[in-house]
């Protein structure tokens, strides 16, 4: 093999996979670029009917395993107001990690019965979640015992607790797991239940979980075994827990096409390896770097192709074989002990359910001679490059068209924003749009609802945040109002 | 042939012919250098004696442990060599994802552990990649542990270039062939081997075969996956193509059937890799013949391991390879009506039901299930086990009523189906299973 590669002179594309809402937002000619002129670049737009089809697949995968239970979404995904009132005029639960999402939640139409509380939680957040009686998903016996005398002191009524496991072994081969700041290691079980049993009277435990930072299906299968045999202890001491709560991480697959990921990221390790140009702002490597010709580190980089995501790769989980039990699937084993089954999907249930547009400020050539494109927002309004996610932004024309593969002759660009700071960039690497853009066009980063649209936003400098509009189409047309303004039936001009 | 001991059985494999009715090359003849009939089953056991065996004296003093980045042969063979000095061996991988092996290594005393899977929060400023992690661990003041480092050790490829290419060149009586084709693992065999074959004639062609990009081919590193071994070194090789497991289990399938080479994927991916790489030299030596003398042009592949530890990777992907006679008293045979026809009992006249005739209560569930919660007075026949029994005949008498329980009644209304087929005249299903008991608020007891 020749060392040198020649450069490509193809546009390295990694173009958003767009389910059909998406799309025809994209498409709904001046729309966008109307919103954006009235109320500002950048702007946030979410879809919550959209969730609500989410939430229908992730049920359908109970169905298809006939297990009960409930799908709890992370509110933390997102702020929107929109997406969280339309959820809860669906069956959906949700999963709040601070005192201002239970809020949040209460407010947007969610009973108790359909809330937990989840993560590291203050003294008024434990206390609003004891007083309405959502379920408290704890994190460390020391939690029980807080919750346990605030409810005494209180004199409010038995609460509802799953507990947070981690560190589970099983037998075979010993499976390495990232350690957790958060959950009981399931060796202190005894203690735990210990606890539980010490708090009776003023805490009822419902139910075990885990939540692992993996995309790895082996690890949550091992990890699911584990409480099944957790709950099995419980049983044998009297207690009556019937909920197996599997967190999140059920993934969003981001781009379109399989073979342009791969080329992608092929042409990143020879670019790390110098064996073409660079495709990054200083041949940033994106944890790879070049050891005397050998390529070592990681990839640093969400797997944006994931052919199996979301609902499906629950489906795929829950067929898993689990092997400390005879190798029967996960879904029998949790069907047949009578189980029901939480998930926290959070990323994967607000995939394609929103987009950010900014505006063009500025194309010019730095004195590098590096094509640079300056948009109206910063780099935390869509935090793609801070999760990992590769992905290109769609380049709409003034009249809100779509600029596609031959409009004119593809341009690879770094996106900057308008911080001044270095560290500025929305993308370090370069971007290849169909054409090189013009001021005033928009940049519109697709599917950034799950964590990349207002998790990480900020004032620095006095810069807007971005207002955030909820649409949804009626009869074949858009329809449109400010995300706080949303409810699941809300209709223009007040109409019934 | 007599030996001291099995390591001596190591190298010194055959060299076979494959017949040209089976390649369909008529100007060259194709050679397998059956690396299979190494005495721990493959390629690596070279390798994992060469690499270990500086080591062994000073780790049996310290009683260190051996380990290695292996998912697979290497691991297996240092298992075995650890084992034979004392020593215990540990192998960490990513993935291990051939069954065989892992219940393999695990019998032959190894120890395995599997790295993390990817994170799912990305925290891109975390650059440990699971290898550093390995690395720290390996370096840890107090740890002993003789690591072989397969991926960047130099005796990895002088296993090779002082045995298997030697061997190569003695075997076709003193000559380098003029291909040599080898699939990429850690390139140690590749490497050794080409470095002999040059050093005899320079004109030798080496073409490196990997995986597909998105594919897997146990033993065989994809294009990217390559410049992660140290031992890689994109200048061994005039040619490098990828090959897919289709082509891989179809190049098995041949050398199995047609040639009576019992090879694995890797193996197989190598036949295919040099039959299509010679197959249009192959006729651009058939153009020249018609000028000049016949010459005759000769190539090597290596045969990496056996067919036997891929079985389940082989039925995953080609499941018409495994046909299954039909079987008799099948469920799957009965039709939906069937299904819906199923006498099915609701949990309150169940009750009353049981109280009044005693009928048998069968629980379908798995025995830690049935272990923990079930109706009482009931036996337990996991579905698999009753499977077995009604394909052989009614398991009960037919003056004997059987309520049959599964989770949410949809096993049990088909085996009730299936044995009112077989002719049990009082046979139910409870409806809804035992979740549906349980809702109901009828008792469920553990014992």
């Amino acid at each position: 093999m020749a060392a040198a590669v020649p450069p490509s002179v193809e546009p390295l594309s990694l173009e958003p996979r767009l389910e059909p809402q998406l799309a025809a937002l994209l498409g709904a000619g001046e729309l966008l670029p109307s919103l954006v002129d009235a109320l500002g670049s950048p702007l946030a737009v979410v879809l919550p009917d959209q969730i609500a089809e989410n939430a229908a697949r992730f049920r359908a995968a109970y169905g298809t395993h006939r297990l009960g239970g409930q799908v709890f979404y992370a509110h933390k995904a997102n702020r929107s107001s929109a997406l969280l009132r339309r959820l809860a005029a669906t069956d959906t639960a949700v999963d709040v990690a601070s005192l201002g999402e239970l809020q949040h939640a209460l407010g947007a139409g969610f009973a108790p019965d359909r809330i937990m509380a989840t993560g590291p939680k203050n003294r008024e957040f434990l206390w609003l979640a004891a007083r309405v009686g959502a379920t408290v998903n704890a994190d460390s016996t020391a939690e029980l015992d807080e919750l346990a005398a605030l409810v005494r002191a209180h004199q409010l009524a038995r609460m509802r607790v799953l507990v947070r496991l981690s560190a589970f072994d099983g037998p075979g081969v010993r499976v390495l797991t990232r350690p957790s700041r958060f959950g009981i290691p399931a060796g202190e079980l005894d203690t735990l239940l210990k606890t539980v049993e010490r708090h009776a009277d003023v805490l009822d435990l419902t139910g075990v979980g885990y939540h692992l930072d993996t995309t790895s299906a082996e690890e949550k299968a091992r990890a699911l075994e584990g409480c099944v045999r957790a709950l099995d202890a419980c049983r044998n001491r009297g207690l009556r827990p019937r909920a197996v709560d599997i967190g999140g991480g059920f993934g969003v697959n981001y781009l379109a096409h399989a073979a342009q990921w791969e080329r992608y990221t092929s042409e990143l390790t020879a670019a790390v390896l110098g064996h073409r140009p660079p495709l990054t702002w200083r041949g940033h490597g994106y944890g790879l770097r070049n050891d005397a010709g050998t390529l070592r580190g990681a990839l640093g980089l969400y797997p944006a192709h994931r052919p199996v995501a979301g609902a499906r790769y629950l489906d795929d989980l829950l067929a898993l074989p689990a092997a400390s039990f005879g190798g029967r699937s996960l879904a029998t084993l949790l069907l047949e002990n009578l189980y029901d089954l939480y998930t926290e999907p959070g990323r994967a249930l607000v995939d394609q359910c929103g987009l950010v547009a900014a505006r063009v400020l500025e194309v010019r050539r730095t004195d590098s001679g590096e094509p640079l494109v300056r948009l109206a927002m910063k780099a935390d309004d869509a935090a793609l490059e801070e999760h990992g996610v590769l992905m290109d932004p769609v380049l709409l024309g003034r009249d809100g068209a779509r600029a596609v593969a031959g409009d004119g002759p593809a341009a690879g660009v770094y996106l900057a924003g308008s911080l001044c700071l270095e560290a500025d960039l929305i993308t370090r690497r370069m971007v290849f749009l169909p054409r090189l853009p013009r001021p005033g066009e928009l940049l519109v980063f697709a599917n950034t609802a799950g964590y990349c649209m207002d998790f990480q936003t900020s004032r620095a400098q006095h810069q807007p945040v971005a207002r955030k509009v909820a649409a949804w189409q009626e009869e074949g047309s858009w329809r449109w109002c400010l995300d706080e303004q949303y409810w699941p039936i809300t209709r223009p001009g007040g109409e019934p | 042939m007599r030996y001291e001991s099995i390591t001596e059985a190591i190298g010194n494999t055959p060299l076979v012919r494959i017949d040209p009715a089976v390649h369909g090359l008529r100007h060259i003849d194709l050679y397998a250098k059956l690396e299979l009939l190494n005495p721990f089953g493959s390629v690596k056991d070279r390798a994992a004696w060469n690499m270990a065996r500086p080591g062994l004296t000073a780790a049996a003093e310290h009683g260190s442990q051996v380990v290695e980045l292996s998912s697979g042969n290497t691991a297996k063979a240092l298992a075995v060599i650890a084992g034979m000095h004392g020593l215990g061996f540990k192998s960490v991988t990513n993935r291990m994802r051939i069954p065989e092996i892992k219940d393999l290594l695990l019998l032959l005393g190894a120890d395995i552990e599997e790295l993390p899977g990817q994170s799912e929060c990305l925290d891109p400023t975390n650059t440990d990649d699971p290898l550093t992690l390995f690395h720290r661990e390996l370096s840890d003041p107090g740890s002993s542990y003789l690591h072989t480092d397969q991926y960047f050790n130099p005796r990895n490829t002088e296993a090779h270039a002082t045995g298997t290419g030697p061997e190569i060149v003695k075997d076709l009586d003193g000559r380098a062939p003029d291909w040599f084709v080898a699939c990429v693992g850690t390139a140690g065999s590749s490497t050794g081997v080409a470095r002999v074959l040059r050093e005899h004639d320079p004109r030798v062609q080496v073409v490196g075969l990997v995986a597909a990009k998105s594919d897997f081919i146990p033993g065989i590193r994809t294009l990217d996956e390559v410049h992660e071994v140290g031992l890689f070194d994109p200048a061994t090789y005039d040619t490098v193509a990828a090959v897919t497991s289709d082509e891989a289990i179809e190049g098995m399938l041949t050398l199995a059937r047609r040639c009576g080479i019992l090879a694995g994927p890797t193996g197989g991916a190598a036949y295919y890799g040099t039959v299509r790489h010679l197959r249009s030299l192959d006729a651009e030596l058939a153009e020249q013949q018609g000028a000049g003398p016949a010459v005759r042009r000769s190539a090597v592949f290596i045969v990496c391991d056996r067919i036997e530890s891929y079985l389940s990777y082989t039925k995953r992907r080609r499941p018409d390879l495994f046909r299954q006679p039909p079987r008799r008293n099948d469920p799957a045979d009965l039709t939906d009506a069937e299904i819906a026809a199923a006498p099915a009992v609701e949990t309150p006249d169940a009750q009353k039901w049981i109280e009044r005739d005693r009928p048998l209560v069968v629980d379908l569930r798995s025995p830690f299930a049935y272990a923990a919660l079930h109706i009482e007075g009931a036996i337990n026949i996991v579905d698999e086990l009753f499977d077995e029994l009604v394909r052989g005949g009614l398991p009960f008498s037919t003056r004997q009523p059987v309520l049959l329980v599964c989770p949410v009644g949809e096993q049990s209304a088909r085996y009730a189906a299936l044995l009112t087929r077989m002719g049990h005249p009082d046979v139910r299903s409870l409806t809804g299973g035992v979740i549906a008991w349980r809702d109901a608020g009828a008792p469920l007891v553990r014992d």
